[in-house]
């Protein structure tokens, strides 16, 4: 092992803003081994076992890997490439790259080779951070392509023992590259902590590409320290915190709320072992801040109705007994009226039996601090978190504002709306209903897009695109997309995706589609859950083959309709679903039918099925269906499948 | 239930290791050994000395014939016999004046001496073999015990000096308690550290298939001599402490056949290969007779019905065969699996197994 401790400069140094923080994230690193050299910063499970390191030791082979990665051609201004799942050397050398003035620009693990490309254009990355050899390979590909990056650096060696392309070299050579120099030169060591600036561009995100081709987004290091401390002071961080490194490197999400708020919080970053075991290390981790988008608690509520679906009788009649209690006491709780004694032993006798039991399992008895955000959770699995006794609050923020723009404060918790803004934040409607942020988080423009910062920033105000209104109470409530409001042929105004996040409560649904606009009712394109539905199914002894098997089981069509069926009562009559239809597979990232942040991509949707959207409004009761469905190797075929139309009971 | 597992986590494989990683697991054994060390200030000096005192001792001879049975697969049916030759050169050692430390090492020394040549029998045969085997072991062992110069005749009582330990003095009740509860707490403690020693998995792999072990290069020789060895300078060093603090005059009937069944079933019932079941089958095997008598003397008094007198003798061993029989159909891995099995429903709480 080396001894990355010594590297670290005796005396440190670093930019503070006016009120004391640092200024910037290598200013936090620096205070951070300063005044907490020996405290705990990074623990990664490895092989069943967590491996620490301390803050000092972290600082020390930031410097090796900023070094390395200076003597291998990373030079200011310029991006680097990471590509892979959390891993610790994968956010040092994100850390490492804004030393040198470079910034990283992460790439989420799953993307094809093809859209690699789209992907690395901006900063013109010449290095390339990559976590195994599959990672390896598709920029080993790029480079055939497109001549860059020259150089590729790889965490994990395994299978990589035998190249011989140039420039593809592992961590530890850079490292010891790096010490080499730091040993050669005693002044580097400062000299790369003082190079970074508060207007440097921390990283380079890219918007998820709803619509269209993905915008580079550059943070700067001033806008996530400021966003950080801003929302600190609002209650939404604190010091000391554990926190969990699960989520994908390129969102916005994981390098805010894990690297951005792990350094400025002086907290301990826990990584899963793989993205396999990550619900299992949770646990172990045990946080107190958690953050995961929608779909992941969705996917939580599912694993425990399943569970419990399977439990023996007593702990399933227990169950059964507690949680709906808990959560019509929830629901009192945010609606501010009163609490009998009754319902206290209940809480109190729930919270025994199934409440703590439950949150131990899933990791989060210790989280205070829980947040879902990135699009609407559905109402019911919100209650269900709250009622389980986990402080769950929503937040809303952009890519462009750093993540931080509101959140909902402990008192202010609503089903419906977001919070307020957090301090520091100026947030205004305009005459159409669009919500304008302005804040220290919000970036200055996109990269390299005059023309499209323009657009989305003008005065200093950004243009979010997002539809809301203030209610009562001055919480900020978020409608959807100014872009996705839709009308139906007579006219009644609606947003799809509000109602799919209804369907989606169910646990038999994994993804749905919502259709209507101009047409004169509704139908939708399920997806079925294949966990849910194949457990359920052989409760019921109903015998399958695969997934598009069991989805054009007449029994499972029924389960469907009256999920929908159950939907329909809240929805008014004329927003109704009428028909439906099981896919034959799950929408998918690959098809291009959503975006690896598993938001839907309508317009890619209607494309794909046109011929089974006429279908659904012709009145045929089945339909021979070309699907296409894209390899993981990026070729195209087509399958043809019978798939039913069902009506959903009026 | 009462199970937490989220925070749980381990910085070293030695960490991994421990015996109790719960929580809730610590909770529970500090909370009986409060009991236990707490006892004599509120269990009635009767019931100290006529039931808890028993329980621990014949609890340590059980653990010791576990090992044996459950750990190395050996079964063994002269136990009693090894604890009778460790509680005789004992007392003989501690009329000639040796300190009773010195005495209990000494005792635990020969019967280990003896029981191991006994034991070498199991190299060469295996289950009912070995069963007669040692059943030769109990009755040659018998028989020399019943010679005047070691025990003074079949009928004859050897009495036992006042002895201390540590220098504290054994005369008292409560002294005598702690006593025992010491030596039973360090076999236990023993049991509970050997399964995660070469040792302890090489006595399970002999017990798994012993040529598949000799294959493996875990010598069966060694380590099947070896488990003989532990074992019966366990239970000779019990058969010291059964002698000086329990019984306090030994003759040799005390360690007959009846003792050795009465072990094998502790450990049967109790559960083999369990560090528990040894306790739980020796409170079960010592105070079932005696609970079923008083329950039925005060079920006929209550009813008013005659039961005749040598009916009434019986019936409490009819219903004790009953019961562990029927303990044994229920559950063959005997009562620390039943434990086991509801502490799982317990740690898996809500969910009926482990979820992924």
């Amino acid at each position: 092992m080396n001894d990355f401790a010594a590297l670290v400069p005796q005396r440190l140094v670093w930019d503070k803003a006016e009120d004391g923080a640092p200024a910037s994230l290598v200013a936090a690193l620096a205070r951070n081994a300063a005044e907490y050299p020996d405290r705990i910063a990074f623990r990664e499970r490895v092989y069943g076992i967590w491996q620490e390191q301390s803050w000092r030791e972290v600082l020390g082979e930031i410097l090796a890997i900023a070094a390395g990665l200076e003597r291998h051609g990373l030079v200011p201004g310029m991006a680097l490439t990471v590509i892979g799942d959390n891993r610790p050397r994968l956010y040092y050398a994100m850390l490492a790259a804004g030393m040198l003035r470079a910034f990283p620009s992460p790439v989420f693990p799953d993307v094809p080779p093809d859209e690699l490309k789209v992907y690395t254009e901006n900063g013109a990355p010449d290095v390339a951070i990559a976590e195994d050899q599959e990672q390896v390979d598709k920029l080993l590909e790029l480079r055939a392509r497109i001549g860059r990056p020259k150089t590729i650096v790889y965490d994990d060696p395994r299978g990589l023992g035998l190249y011989t392309e140039t420039g593809v070299m592992s961590f530890d050579a850079l490292i010891a590259d790096g010490i080499a120099r730091l040993k050669d030169d005693p002044g580097l060591a400062a000299d790369l902590l003082s190079r970074a600036k508060a207007d440097d561009i921390v990283v380079l995100l890219h918007s998820s590409g709803t619509t269209g081709k993905p915008k580079g987004i550059p943070l700067r290091q001033r806008n996530v320290a400021r966003g950080v401390v801003n929302a600190q002071k609002s209650g939404y961080f604190a010091l000391h915190e554990e926190l969990f490194a699960y989520l994908p490197t390129a969102w916005v999400g994981d390098f805010v709320f894990t690297v951005g708020a792990g350094l400025m919080m002086v907290a301990t970053i826990n990584i899963p072992e793989r993205q396999e075991t990550a619900l299992h290390d949770l646990r172990e981790a045990a946080p107190t801040f958690y953050l995961a988008a929608p779909r992941a608690w969705d996917q939580m509520l599912t694993r425990i109705q399943v569970g419990m679906q399977n439990a023996t009788p007593l702990k399933r009649k227990l169950y059964e007994w507690f949680m709906p209690r808990a959560i019509e006491l929830e629901k009192k709780r945010l609606a501010h009226q009163p609490i009998s004694l009754g319902d206290r032993i209940t809480e109190i006798a729930g919270d025994v039996f199934v409440r703590a039991p439950l949150r131990d399992w899933l990791g989060l008895s210790r989280a205070q601090r829980v947040f879902t955000g990135g699009e609407a959770l559905g109402e019911d699995t919100f209650l269900f978190f709250r009622a389980l006794g986990i402080n769950l609050k929503q937040f809303y923020g952009q890519t462009e504002t750093c993540a931080l723009t509101a959140a909902q404060p402990d008192d202010r918790v609503k089903l419906h709306t977001v919070g307020r803004p957090m301090v520091g934040v100026e947030m205004k409607l305009d005459d159409n209903g669009e919500i304008l942020i302005k804040s220290p988080s919000v970036v200055d423009g996109y990269y390299d897009d005059p023309e499209g910062s323009a657009k989305a920033i003008v005065d200093g105000w950004l243009h979010t695109g997002d539809a809301g209104q203030i209610d009562a109470d001055g919480d900020l409530v978020v409608l959807g997309r100014v872009s996705e409001v839709v009308r139906t042929a007579s006219g009644e105004r609606f947003i799809p995706g509000f109602i799919e996040n209804r369907i989606k409560f169910s646990p038999y649904v994994r993804n749905v589609a919502v259709f209507g606009a101009g047409r004169d009712e509704l139908t939708a394109i399920v997806c079925i859950d294949f966990d849910a539905v194949g457990n359920w199914a052989e409760d019921r002894r109903i015998s399958y083959t695969s997934y598009a098997d069991l989805s054009q089981k007449p029994e499972v069509a029924d389960l469907i309709a009256s999920v929908l069926a159950h939907v329909n009562v809240l929805q008014p009559p004329s927003l109704a679903i009428r028909r439906f239809v099981n896919l034959h597979k799950d929408f998918d990232a690959d098809d291009g039918e959503i975006t690896r942040t598993r938001k839907l991509r309508r317009n890619t949707i209607e494309d794909h099925y046109a011929t089974l959207i006429a279908a659904l409004y012709s009145g045929v009761r089945e339909i021979d269906f070309d699907a296409r469905i894209t390899y993981e190797t990026g070729e195209v075929g087509t399958i043809r499948r019978r798939l039913i139309i069902n009506e959903v009971a009026r | 239930m009462f199970y937490r597992r989220a925070g749980i986590r381990h910085t070293r494989y030695e960490d991994e290791r421990q015996l109790f990683p719960l929580t809730f697991d610590r909770v529970l054994i500090i909370a009986i050994l409060v009991l236990l060390l707490s006892a004599p200030f509120w269990v009635e000096r009767l019931y100290l000395v006529g039931y808890m005192v028993p329980w621990l001792i014949w609890s340590g001879a059980a653990l010791g014939l576990n090992l044996l049975m459950g750990g190395a697969g050996q079964i063994h049916l002269g136990y009693g016999a090894v604890i009778g030759i460790g509680a005789y050169t004992s007392v003989h050692l501690v009329r000639f004046g040796v300190p009773l430390e010195l005495a209990m090492i000494a005792g635990g020394l020969m019967s280990a001496l003896i029981g191991s040549i006994f034991g070498a029998a199991a190299l060469r045969v295996k289950g009912i073999y070995l069963a007669m085997a040692t059943l030769a072991m109990q009755y040659i062992v018998d028989f020399f015990t019943q010679t005047k110069i070691i025990s003074g005749g079949s009928l004859a009582t050897l009495q036992v000096p006042p002895v201390s330990f540590l220098g504290i003095s054994l005369k008292g009740d409560v002294a005598t308690y702690y006593f025992c509860f010491g030596v039973t707490f360090l076999i236990a403690l023993y049991m509970l550290n050997i399964r995660r020693t070469s040792f302890g998995r090489a006595l399970a792999a002999v017990r798994e298939k012993d040529y598949a072990a000799q294959i493996l290069g875990v010598s069966t020789y060694r380590y099947k001599l070896l488990a003989f060895w532990v074992s019966s300078f366990i239970g000779g060093v019990v058969g010291s402490v059964l002698a000086v603090a329990y019984l306090r005059a030994i003759s040799p009937d005390q360690f007959h056949l009846e003792l050795s069944v009465q072990l094998l079933a502790m450990v049967i019932v109790g559960g083999l290969g369990s560090v528990l079941g040894p306790f739980l089958g020796a409170a079960l095997i010592l105070f079932a007779p005696i609970v079923l008598n008083n329950a039925l003397g005060a079920a006929a008094s209550a009813f008013g019905t005659d039961i005749p007198i040598d009916l009434r003798a019986h019936m409490p061993l009819l219903a004790y065969g009953l019961m562990i029989v029927l303990f044994l159909l229920y559950e063959p891995l005997g009562l620390a699996k039943i434990y086991d099995n509801f502490r799982k429903y317990l740690l898996v709480w809500p969910f009926r197994h482990a979820q992924k």
